[in-house]
């Protein structure tokens, strides 16, 4: 299971299982330059795989006014 | 997926260049797009001081850093529009951010001029954000001009002025078209305007600011919501998505075959201005749209029943 912070509507969501970055945010409904996926203190690209127990943070970028 | 250039594990995908970059790699091709803008525009000259709206956002925040990496004369200048809940954290990221920096701040704060953004959706009726926008261009070159900045610079990115482009196109507005760009020239008692992130994403912009551990104010504006401009972003960013490369190719070619015929027109129609009665801003009336906008507030307040007439300027 993967946990997934989303900002900036600080919402947490959960998923069972999630094989790559790209899969995370077609699920999400994200565009690969919709949002920075942030581990730790890394940026993912879609190809990076996504390991069971990951804490994820979607960025979401576009600002709003 | 690894770097273009030092084959390092990538960091930053970006399908519009059809390449990934490690952090250090993207830094330099960050830097290196900011350098070209201001290069062929020629938007800094040397020496001049540049006065860099803040709003506490990850663009404006983004561009004074690398402003003052590349060794210009920055001051920021943040307006605090007196939102309860809203303006106060976006404030302290601003002066956060330029106490860990040293870098140079200068706040305006619109309660203290009679005009605080609550108040102005209470008592005007027309769009707040439009409303909003007017005062904070006034207040930037006010401070410019009276601080003796020659530049005034805005975080606007590529996402910002594709979707600007295509709302005064959708209005086939002369006006704006004929002055949108990078760089609108001082004249007539408005200081020189530039836009160093142009060639930028907000993609982009958002990861410089992660990568060099900018601490943004994210949260939407609690009286923007329904405005426009985001429905045209989600617009470009599904035509970007199906053909990479779109938002710059129409934008860039907008600089070079549309904005100049624009210009044209506007020049020989173009209406003339002079300093406005009250606070010497250019304006094409007596009386600029700013202190307008504070007399009919202060009007409306002062009939108002449920308020005690504010302390004013």
């Amino acid at each position: 299971m993967i946990t997934v912070f989303v900002e900036p509507d600080n919402e947490t969501l959960t998923f069972k299982r999630h094989s790559t970055v790209l899969r995370l945010q077609e699920q999400m409904g994200l565009r690969v330059n919709d949002a920075l996926v942030i581990r730790g203190d890394k940026l993912l690209t879609p190809d990076d795989r996504l390991n069971s127990g990951d804490l994820i943070r979607i960025r979401k970028v576009m600002s709003t006014g | 997926m690894k770097c273009r250039k030092c084959k390092a594990p990538a960091e930053v995908a970006l399908p519009s260049h059809h390449t990934a970059f490690c952090r250090d790699c993207f830094q330099i091709f960050f830097t290196r797009q900011v350098e070209k803008a201001i290069r062929h525009h020629s938007l800094i000259k040397y020496g001049e001081r540049v006065l860099v709206a803040l709003s506490g956002g990850k663009d404006s925040l983004t561009l004074m850093l690398e402003l003052s990496r590349l060794e210009y004369d920055v001051t920021g200048l943040h307006v605090d529009l007196g939102i309860p809940g809203s303006s106060p954290p976006a404030r302290a990221k601003v002066e956060g951010f330029c106490e860990r920096h040293g870098l140079k701040l200068h706040v305006v704060e619109l309660t203290k001029h009679g005009l605080p953004i609550p108040d102005v959706k209470k008592y005007i009726n027309r769009p707040v954000c439009s409303a909003c926008g007017k005062i904070k261009r006034h207040w930037f070159n006010r401070v410019a001009l009276e601080g003796g900045f020659q530049v005034l610079a805005t975080g606007h990115n590529l996402d910002d002025e594709v979707a600007r482009l295509f709302a005064n196109t959708l209005r086939w507005d002369a006006g704006y078209l004929s002055d949108q760009g990078p760089c609108l020239e001082a004249e007539n008692g408005f200081a020189r305007k530039i836009k160093p992130l142009y060639r930028l994403t907000e993609f982009e912009t958002a990861c410089y600011a992660f990568l060099n551990g900018i601490e943004i104010h994210s949260a939407p504006c609690p009286y923007s919501g329904g405005a426009s401009f985001t429905g045209h972003k989600e617009l470009w960013a599904n035509l970007e998505y199906t053909s990479p490369g779109t938002k710059i190719a129409f934008y860039d070619g907008f600089l070079e075959r549309g904005q100049p015929a624009f210009a044209h027109v506007e020049k020989h129609t173009g209406t003339p201005l002079a300093p406005c009665e009250a606070c010497g801003s250019p304006t094409s009336t007596g009386l600029c749209g700013v202190c307008r906008l504070k007399l009919a507030v202060a009007e409306r307040r002062a009939a108002d029943p449920d308020r005690q007439p504010d302390r004013q300027e």
